[in-house]
């Protein structure tokens, strides 16, 4: 009934129904953009700088999510759950565009590995 | 016989709340519709000009100074079918300040009036009486112009509704040492409402579902006057889309109205801009809006609670 900001779900942020098309989605995400955008007058007076660049984030963060339909299947599974919904890790993320490789585990080989299931300190 | 108590108010002068009115109760009386226009706006007006009516009396003066029984025979009709005006009055230094029992007095023959259609013409600013009129009525609609002291002034306005609501519903279940808690928060931040009702959730959830309830049951309507191209538009869906969010309540926005140069023209042969314009875009977007507004079930059901208008 009652939510703050932080506990609006992706929906809600961008105002759309939970069975919202893709198309819809994508209207919904650029007026969101239109409204917490810099210098936008629809905040005048009401939201402050910092509130308006945490909403800004979050948009992004929602739009990400729902245009993906993988991604929004499991968000959506989440919301059913009541549970919060922690993003997938990848192993690949955008950044500047260019790839980079997250910090993964270094890669063992078969041998390693089955050493490790029958001897207790290799 | 049903009636619908329409209002146009506003936190901002010049918004076009005058033109609204005027052209909203014009295309309702062209649709055979009984329709009663009044001139609420105590302290300046001139809804009479943007008919292209000249003053005289009876007014809402001679009404209010009891020289009238009854509103209805202050009434008059105008040169256009179905429709009747209540002037404002001359007398501006006394009708401007008129106290809580000629207010309400106003009120309750405001719901007496033998028409279908009355819309009351706000003033400018947040005084209790102009809040009360705008809460009085259902459809309320809140006109404001894509600049920021307009939409600055809107958010205003309507943060000035909400307290009223919230304030008429604690004096009514005499818990009013939450109105005070409720000032010393609603300045903080934009998220001061939700935290006033976190907190009194967790403290007192049946006063606080009450006053939820009562908050939500206040549904203005948002008007984009002046717009000039489709930003304009957008931003009022975006005005109205972050009050939703920040203020919490169910507004919903009616559409842009078109700057039109023609209406200063209008004005200054004192003709009135609906007859002559009607295939003009501003005309067609007012059409549109009563429309919605008239023929919507939702404002049909929807009767604002007695408590907003006491009797006593």
């Amino acid at each position: 009934m009652l939510k703050t900001i932080g506990d609006w779900n992706y929906y809600e942020l961008l105002s759309v129904e939970r069975t919202a098309s893709q198309d819809e989605i994508w209207e919904a995400y650029q007026a969101a953009l239109a409204t917490f955008k810099d210098g936008s007058l629809a905040l005048y007076g009401l939201v402050s700088e910092a509130e308006r660049g945490a909403v800004l984030e979050r948009v992004q963060e929602a739009f990400q999510t729902l245009r993906d339909p993988d991604k929004r299947k499991e968000y959506d599974l989440a919301l059913l759950r009541h549970a919060p919904y922690v993003p997938p890790k990848a192993p690949f993320r955008r950044s500047a565009g260019r790839l980079e490789i997250e910090e993964a585990p270094p890669r063992r080989s078969f041998w390693a590995r089955l050493k490790r299931l029958f001897v207790k300190n290799p | 016989m049903e009636k619908r108590i329409w209002a146009v108010g506003g936190g901002k002068g010049g918004t076009g709340k005058s033109f609204v009115a005027a052209n909203l109760g014009l295309h309702l009386a062209s649709l055979d519709r009984d329709v009663v226009l009044l001139d609420a706006d105590l302290g300046a007006p001139n809804l009479q000009t943007l008919l292209g009516i000249k003053p005289a009396h009876p007014d809402l003066g001679d009404f209010l100074t009891g020289t009238l029984p009854t509103l209805e025979a202050a009434a008059l009709p105008t040169p256009f079918p179905n429709l009747r005006l209540v002037k404002g009055s001359e007398n501006i230094l006394f009708i401007a300040n008129i106290n809580h029992y000629r207010k309400l007095r106003l009120l309750r023959q405001v719901r007496q009036l033998e028409t279908s259609n009355v819309i009351l013409d706000l003033g400018t600013g947040s005084s209790y009486n102009t809040l009360d009129f705008f809460l009085s009525a259902n459809p309320g609609l809140v006109v404001t112009t894509p600049e920021p002291t307009s939409i600055e002034n809107t958010y205003l306005f309507l943060k000035s509704c909400i307290m009223r609501v919230l304030k008429l519903y604690m004096d009514h279940y005499k818990i009013r040492d939450l109105h005070q808690k409720l000032l010393d928060q609603i300045e903080k931040n934009s998220q001061s409402l939700y935290s006033f009702f976190k907190n009194l959730m967790e403290t007192d959830r049946s006063y606080g579902t009450i006053l939820y309830r009562a908050l939500r049951t206040f549904r203005p309507c948002l008007v984009m006057n002046k717009a000039r191209g489709e930003e304009d538009a957008r931003l009022g869906r975006s005005v109205a889309d972050v009050a939703r969010k920040y203020l919490l309540i169910d507004i919903k926005y009616l559409g842009a109205v078109p700057y039109d140069e023609d209406v200063p023209g209008s004005l200054r042969a004192l003709r009135p801009y609906y007859p002559d314009h009607r295939n003009s875009a501003a005309a067609k977007a007012i059409r549109q809006m009563s429309e919605e507004l008239a023929y919507s079930i939702e404002f049909t059901l929807r009767t604002p609670p007695e408590i907003r208008l006491p009797n006593t």
